[in-house]
């Protein structure tokens, strides 16, 4: 899958961090650096880094393949909640075989790759969530 | 005091194949496990690389150490196994950390001992107020030519280190030499994918000839005896060699052992020694002294005394411990490591 170097490189600082905005006026949160809140329109906004910790709200199994070799399915994908009480779309790396993602897994942000434009070209890094204790 | 680390994280895969099952494989005696001291080795995912297990262990150092990105003025990203071979591993962790555009940020290489010469290089830069803080990491995955007795040991982790103010610090780096000379005892040529080495080689005039002479040229310059160190933690290629190099030293076992994790994850390259310090550092009390030598083919040693101050035991419940890392495991067959590691050759792209 090729991606465009140019076009990762302006939005890595989301892909990066988990960059949270805060709104001074109507007081809600939203995931990633905007300039404007998404729900009222303020530019009234301050920027804080998640501390990365967070539950998973919901899961799921993705076995799609993009393409005969380059993908490695199954990927589990999930809705995250942090503690900061935004939600975020993520996969969730990390489970062994018999260990099971379901609703409430405490998840920890971790930086991973996220593709590569193999075997020369560039890699592509940004944040997955991986369980951190798993029954 | 030279300087202090203010902080300091460790990563382990939580995946491991174990070494009965390289044995058995690759048509080698089921007791050479032993006789290596290595149970199994810790694998990273398909999706992990020294960044991102760099990134984990540095993140942890910071949040140890209760400094931010803006703190630090130099990033040293010690491995011999980077992402690419030309373009800065140091620069992706800093900029996904948010350490300042105000720094030094260069990879080191020299095998496994990169991250040992990064915290040298630190000293000076604090030493000399050049650096408030910098941020080490040593991080690795290792390669092995599958079949290989490498590939019994070689395996992936990272570890880093925030140095700065001694008196800011848990732990004082009291004393610190470096040991190099041209040794080939393990090398890996441009565009080959795994490295070779020196078989028999690897041992007394290169292991054993550098760590005791870093070492010893430490007692001299600082006037400390072996039995002045309540822990002592040197490069584990194996299970066995750290053991060998303390008795030489005159260093009992119960020593060296809490700082011996090779035989659980392998060998992390540039994270052993400075894994088994992190180690150390989490179940030591108050006035211990560390004995940490690193080494590294081609070849080289650090040597470096470290005391551990009062705050040691609030600084080591701000982040998670490696022995919590290294139980917390899942055992996957060889071809699983062969599919995280790439070993497969297979069409990219079809
Ligand atoms: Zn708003």
């Amino acid at each position: 899958m090729k991606l465009s170097p140019s076009q990762f490189w302006r939005i890595r600082e989301s892909q990066y961090r988990l960059i949270i905005t805060e709104c001074g006026s109507c007081g809600r949160k939203s995931v990633f650096k905007r300039s404007v809140c998404p729900f009222c329109g303020s530019s009234n906004v301050k920027h804080v880094e998640s501390e990365g910790f967070g539950k998973v709200l919901d899961v799921t199994k993705v076995m799609y393949r993009w393409n005969s070799s380059d993908e490695r399915p199954p990927l589990l994908v999930g809705v995250v909640e942090l503690d900061e009480g935004v939600r975020v779309v993520g996969e969730i790396v990390g489970v062994g075989d018999n260990e099971e993602v379901k609703e409430g897994t405490r998840v920890e942000a971790v930086l991973r790759r996220y593709a590569s434009d193999d075997p020369y070209g560039v890699i592509y890094y940004g944040i997955k969530f991986k369980p951190i204790k798993t029954a | 005091m030279e300087a202090g680390i203010r902080g300091w994280g460790a990563y382990i895969p939580k995946f491991r194949v174990s070494a009965t099952e390289i044995a058995t494989l690759w048509g080698y005696d089921v007791k050479l496990p032993k006789a290596l001291g290595v149970v199994e080795k810790a694998v990273a995912e398909e999706d992990e690389d020294a960044v991102t297990m760099g990134w984990y262990a540095a993140r942890v150092a910071l949040k140890r150490a209760g400094v931010s990105g803006e703190d630090i003025d130099a990033v040293f990203f010690g491995t011999e196994s980077k992402p690419y071979a030309v373009k800065p591993s140091a620069t992706i962790v800093a900029d996904a950390l948010g350490v300042k555009r105000r720094k030094l940020s260069t990879d080191l290489e020299f095998a496994c001992r990169a991250a040992g010469e990064g915290i040298r290089i630190s000293i000076g830069l604090v030493k000399g107020g050049l650096a408030q803080n910098t941020l080490v990491i040593g991080s690795d995955t290792a390669q092995a030519n599958p079949g290989d007795l490498l590939d019994f040991t070689a395996s992936s982790g990272a570890v880093a280190f925030v140095i700065g103010n001694p008196s800011k610090s848990p732990a004082a780096i009291e004393a610190s030499v470096s040991y190099v000379t041209d040794t080939p005892d393990f090398w890996r040529r441009d565009r080959s994918p795994y490295p070779e080495h020196g078989e028999i080689f690897t041992g007394e005039p290169a292991y054993f000839h550098h760590i005791l002479s870093a070492a010893k040229l430490l007692l001299d310059e600082t006037g400390l005896k072996p039995s002045d160190f309540d822990y002592a933690v040197f490069h584990q290629p194996n299970g066995k060699f750290p053991l060998q190099v303390a008795r030489a030293l005159g260093i009992p076992q119960e020593k060296v052992l809490p700082g011996l994790v090779t035989p659980y994850i392998g060998n992390t390259y540039n994270a052993s020694a400075l894994l088994g310090l992190a180690k150390i550092l989490e179940e030591a009390k108050p006035g211990n002294r560390i004995l940490v030598v690193t080494f590294g083919s081609g070849a080289g040693s650090d040597a470096f005394s470290i005391v551990v101050g009062d705050s040691i035991y609030e600084v080591v419940s701000r982040g998670p411990k490696v022995s919590d890392m290294i139980s917390s495991r899942v055992s996957i067959p060889y071809g699983v490591y062969a599919k995280f590691r790439g070993l497969y050759l297979r069409n990219i792209g079809g």
